[in-house]
């Protein structure tokens, strides 16, 4: 008998790949036990692969249940789980599809499968208490631009080259036409959400990039800077208020913990 | 076994997540709630969910993905997250399955069978203490359902989880519906199954519906699959009756993971369980007085 390990790696290979005949020697359990651990097989993709369809309706939806349950069914087998909470599988879903053969016909699959991974991301988030306008008035001026800022977890950003957005709406409001033409149009969009509700705005590029390096941790000098790159008039005293007055501003920690809110 | 003050003397249910915001809103009257950690791990809505629940009712955790049989180790920060939770909402059980589930980082989704031998019982042994230290409290842990066995075993089932309580202290979830099931397929006496585990460190039991499906490894014969997708089958209610008799009353717990219906035919069937135990007891009890 091998060792455990290498046990194991058969077993692994018999569920993900279905490759039942190298752990076969290893069972007992009826005349052709490998024919039993096809049951672990089974489960394993079905249930990844349900997991993913519940997770990507809107997706189905564009593409069709074939194309979807089949892209599913090898992501599975090509890309397992690394977590151990399904429900943070399947990020890296969207860029799978959009490599599938046939997935060039749809030349936004990739976008708008992202935008909805975003959309059941940030709608099982919960929004944490907000800091008003005086948290920002708190800081020197100088010690404001090295200071991180911190927003609302649910909140993801999406730069796409198709306005995905407005698809997804016909889609949420079973509104979409029997025939749909979409054109190119570079779009930002803000994915809101908390307790099962989510919404779409759509961001200037500036304060989109400005928003989307707070997220990243960049420090508010930084992430002006890099808004100021992409769009010259970016005000960043009206981006401020705004993101206070949205409620989406949770902490704010100065780089050098002095002045920690 | 000692009672907790906690212990519930009702038989309980599993809560999942298309019956959460209605345990909240209605609150029902469920003896007590098993939750997966790992349906709320990754959703701090449910998990908000879950804490107001845990005022209302005594909570087990039930792991999956908490994967013990794993040659590669346990999954330390699943590990500390499970024990975040379970500070938080202080469950009254902690249980998995001796099973494994993780493989070089890769999470398989299912419960996988191990061989039982002496390799496995060594390292079984070292990742029962690691979750014990981990959480802070003892755990309790499944007998699988089993399609397969292995050429290598060299104990019984019964024999390996007695060891397993003896090296580690852990205490024995004991799934009915999974013993059944597996002596049908595996094909052993399930009532001496139930004799030859250590009645003293059974600390739960188990429930849940399986479906019948034509064995591909021997044709013409049957199958049953672990599905917990239907009622609690009548054959699974008499071993239990059986159970209670050993073991004595135990939390008792009615899982459904798939096809999951109405709140109330799960209540039902924690009834159902409620009244199979007292009328076992009851039975047992006039047993030993004419003895």
């Amino acid at each position: 008998m091998p060792p455990l390990v290498e046990t194991q790696r058969r077993l692994r290979q018999a569920v993900v790949a279905g490759n039942l005949m190298e752990v076969a020697p290893l069972l007992i359990g009826g005349r052709d036990p490998s024919r039993r651990l096809a049951i672990h097989h089974r489960h394993y993709e079905t249930s990844l692969v349900t997991a993913l369809l519940g997770k990507f309706p809107a997706t189905g939806w564009l593409v069709g249940t074939t194309f979807m349950t089949q892209a599913a069914r090898q992501f599975v087998r090509e890309r397992p789980p690394h977590a151990l909470c399904i429900a943070e599988y399947g990020a890296e879903f969207p860029q799978f599809l959009s490599a599938r053969p046939a997935a060039d016909r749809v030349p936004y699959l990739r976008p708008f499968a992202e935008l909805e991974w975003h959309l059941g991301q940030v709608s099982v988030e919960t929004d944490q208490p907000t800091l008003g306008p005086g948290a920002l008035s708190a800081f020197r001026p100088e010690a404001l631009v090295d200071a991180a800022l911190v927003l609302q977890p649910g909140v993801r950003y999406l730069h796409a080259p198709w306005p995905v957005d407005g698809l997804m709406r016909l889609y949420l409001t079973d509104t979409a036409p029997d025939r749909l033409s979409l054109q190119p149009e570079e779009v930002w969009i803000e994915v809101r959400g908390a307790r099962g509700d989510f919404r779409m705005t759509r961001l200037d590029a500036g304060e989109f990039v400005f928003r989307r390096a707070i997220q990243h941790a960049s420090t508010l000098g930084e992430a002006a800077e890099r808004a100021l790159e992409t769009r010259s008039a970016f005000e960043l005293g009206r981006v401020l208020a705004a993101l206070v007055a949205e409620g989406l501003l949770t902490a704010i920690t100065a780089r050098n913990h002095r002045d920690e809110q | 076994m000692t009672s907790s003050p906690r212990t519930p003397n009702r038989a309980g249910v599993g809560l999942r997540l298309p019956h959460l915001a209605e345990v909240v809103a209605t609150r029902p009257p469920a003896g007590w709630l098993e939750i997966h950690p790992e349906n709320f791990l990754a959703n701090p809505h449910a998990t908000e969910l879950l804490i107001e629940v845990s005022h209302h009712y005594p909570l087990s955790v039930h792991t999956v993905g908490v994967s013990i049989g794993s040659v590669h180790g346990i999954d330390r920060e699943h590990l500390k997250r499970v024990r975040a939770l379970v500070d938080t909402i202080d469950p009254i059980l902690v249980s998995g399955h001796l099973a494994w589930s993780t493989h070089e980082g890769e999470y398989l989704n299912d419960l996988l069978p191990l061989p039982y031998d002496d390799e496995v019982l060594r390292l079984l042994t070292a990742h029962i203490h690691e979750v014990q230290e981990g959480l802070g409290r003892p755990y309790l842990v499944e007998n699988p359902s089993s399609y397969v066995g292995f050429t290598s075993s060299t104990m019984t089932e019964c024999e390996f989880l007695g060891e397993l309580v003896r090296r580690t202290g852990c205490r024995l979830l004991c799934d009915v519906s999974n013993v059944y099931l597996s002596s049908h397929n595996m094909g052993f006496d399930p009532y001496r199954y139930i004799d030859e585990l250590p009645a003293d460190a059974i600390g739960e039991l188990h429930l849940g519906g399986f479906t019948s499906e034509a064995d591909e490894a021997t044709p013409g014969e049957e199958l049953l699959v672990d599905t917990h997708a239907s009622v609690v089958a009548d054959a699974a209610w008499d071993l239990y009756a059986y159970a209670v008799q050993r073991f004595g009353p135990r939390p008792t717990l009615i899982e459904w993971d798939n096809d999951i219906p109405q709140l109330a035919t799960l209540l039902n069937e924690a009834a159902r369980a409620d009244t199979v135990a007292a009328h076992a007891v009851s039975q047992e009890a006039r047993r030993a007085t004419a003895c």
